[in-house]
């Protein structure tokens, strides 16, 4: 009789745990997806758009990448230069975690920038730099320091270099959420962004394209998604300060006005891939002075945070 | 009586050893996913895990894509759920795009999107009739317009 209830209790426990492992996504039953995050068709408005918590920590991977910004300027045929980059002897600067976080998103950006144009000779360093940063903020398992050593110092495949990369700020990113600490995730995406907005001026300083000033201008969209990210630790101290240095940046780009023209989505399938093109058109309205302050303002910020 | 016990215990430990080595793991569905998206850069993964439901359950993801670049979402499903993975990409309201055509019933396993509007946006998955299932989106870049 004792065995029938030891079985009997087993399959309670097998059914229960089964139950609980199952219920994992009970909750997402079909649902609004204009509920969360409402993005207005014209940004002229200056307050930020209002966005949960939960959906600012889902979108931050997404706020500012690395590879993103250096593929547009590549694609703009604007040559390498070293010169736009940080050094990495400024790496020694950054004493917190709060601020290891930052330079830790601003060289992933000079990374992103270098894996794009191939430049495997400097790679070696900066990705030291990005291990020695991510070990002292306990993130360092995350990041696949050997493999992408082995693939810079021996120039083989390129696009590994960029896969493993962009994976391993994913993986950092991921456990610095799950570890409750995705202050620090947030402050890289900052890092990331503030070098990506300086790569940007930089080229803006040597090319007339209007693309190049288009993407200076739309930077206004990504910054008001960054710090309403920002804004939700704004109770930390060393948040309150990064948001201060935002703010004469921020003041600016609320006089670039951006509006929009919405169109239908075409839809083309050509050897079996389907592509749709959207054919919304952003209008991005700025004059010439204002382009200039906008250019200076990013290169402030960038050089004070960088303590340079 | 306790040979039954033991039995039963072997078998059960049989089972969930069987069912862990055989699994296929988010990881490899990733690997998979990277290799149909093919020379696209990749950006992210999405992990996407839903029971069966009516309405079909949805995992949504908001994301941010920039003017000028083609991206490409790619799809790929566990071989161990019955459920087919579906991706839409909608902007506030509208949907944009999917990798499910109705009209054909023709499922792709990736689809291409050139943006022309930098910007907030959602990717929502859910699995064909609400079945089951477990998949990986992936979202890469396949260059500069």
């Amino acid at each position: 009789m004792k065995n029938l209830h030891f079985i009997y209790y087993l399959s309670l426990l097998a059914i229960l745990s089964q139950v609980i492992t199952a219920c994992n996504s009970c909750s997402k039953q079909g649902v609004d997806v204009t509920q969360d995050l409402y993005v207005p068709d014209s940004v002229i408005e200056v307050a930020p758009p209002q966005v949960s918590k939960a959906v600012t920590e889902q979108m931050m991977q997404n706020i500012s990448s690395p590879v993103e910004t250096a593929a547009l300027i590549k694609g703009l045929k604007i040559p390498f230069n070293k010169n736009f980059l940080a050094s990495t002897k400024q790496a020694e600067k950054f004493n917190t975690n709060f601020e290891k976080a930052f330079a830790l998103g601003l060289y992933g950006c000079d990374l992103g920038y270098l894996n794009m144009y191939e430049k495997t000779s400097f790679v070696v360093d900066y990705i030291s730099t990005i291990k020695r940063l991510a070990d002292d903020i306990q993130v360092g398992q995350f990041f696949d320091f050997n493999t992408l050593k082995r693939l810079a110092t021996n120039n083989e495949n390129l696009d590994s270099l960029i896969l493993i990369s962009q994976q391993s700020f994913n993986r950092i990113d991921n456990y610095l959420t799950e570890t409750n600490r995705s202050m620090l995730s947030a402050v890289i995406v900052a890092g990331v962004w503030v070098e990506g907005a300086y790569l940007s001026s930089r080229v803006a300083q040597i090319s007339n394209h209007p693309r190049i000033r288009e993407t200076i201008g739309e930077q206004k969209t990504i910054l008001s998604f960054l710090l309403a990210l920002l804004m939700v630790y704004d109770k930390d101290p060393s948040m309150t300060k990064l948001l201060d240095n935002f703010g004469k940046i921020k003041k600016l780009y609320d006089e670039v006005k951006i509006t929009y023209e919405i169109g239908e989505p075409e839809m083309v399938e050509e050897n079996g891939v389907l592509t749709f093109k959207q054919t919304d058109k952003q209008i991005i309205q700025m004059d010439d002075e204002l382009y200039q302050k906008l250019i200076v303002g990013i290169q402030e910020l960038r050089n004070d945070l960088l303590k340079l | 009586m306790k040979k039954i016990l033991f039995s039963l215990l072997v078998v059960l430990m049989g089972v969930t050893y069987f069912n862990k080595v055989n699994a296929q793991s988010e990881e490899e569905l990733v690997q998979i996913c990277t290799m149909i998206a093919g020379d696209a850069e990749y950006l992210k993964d999405f992990r996407i895990k839903l029971d069966a439901g009516d309405p079909p359950p949805v995992q949504r993801f908001p994301i941010l894509l920039k003017k000028d670049i083609k991206y490409r979402f790619t799809v790929c499903n566990s071989k161990d759920y019955e459920g087919k993975v579906i991706l839409q990409l909608f902007d506030n309201n509208r949907q944009l795009a999917t990798t499910y055509i109705v009209a054909t019933g023709k499922d792709y396993p990736y689809i291409d999107w050139v943006c022309t509007k930098t910007g907030a946006y959602h990717l929502v998955y859910s699995f064909r009739d609400g079945k089951a299932g477990l998949a990986v989106g992936l979202l890469s870049m396949v260059g500069t317009m």
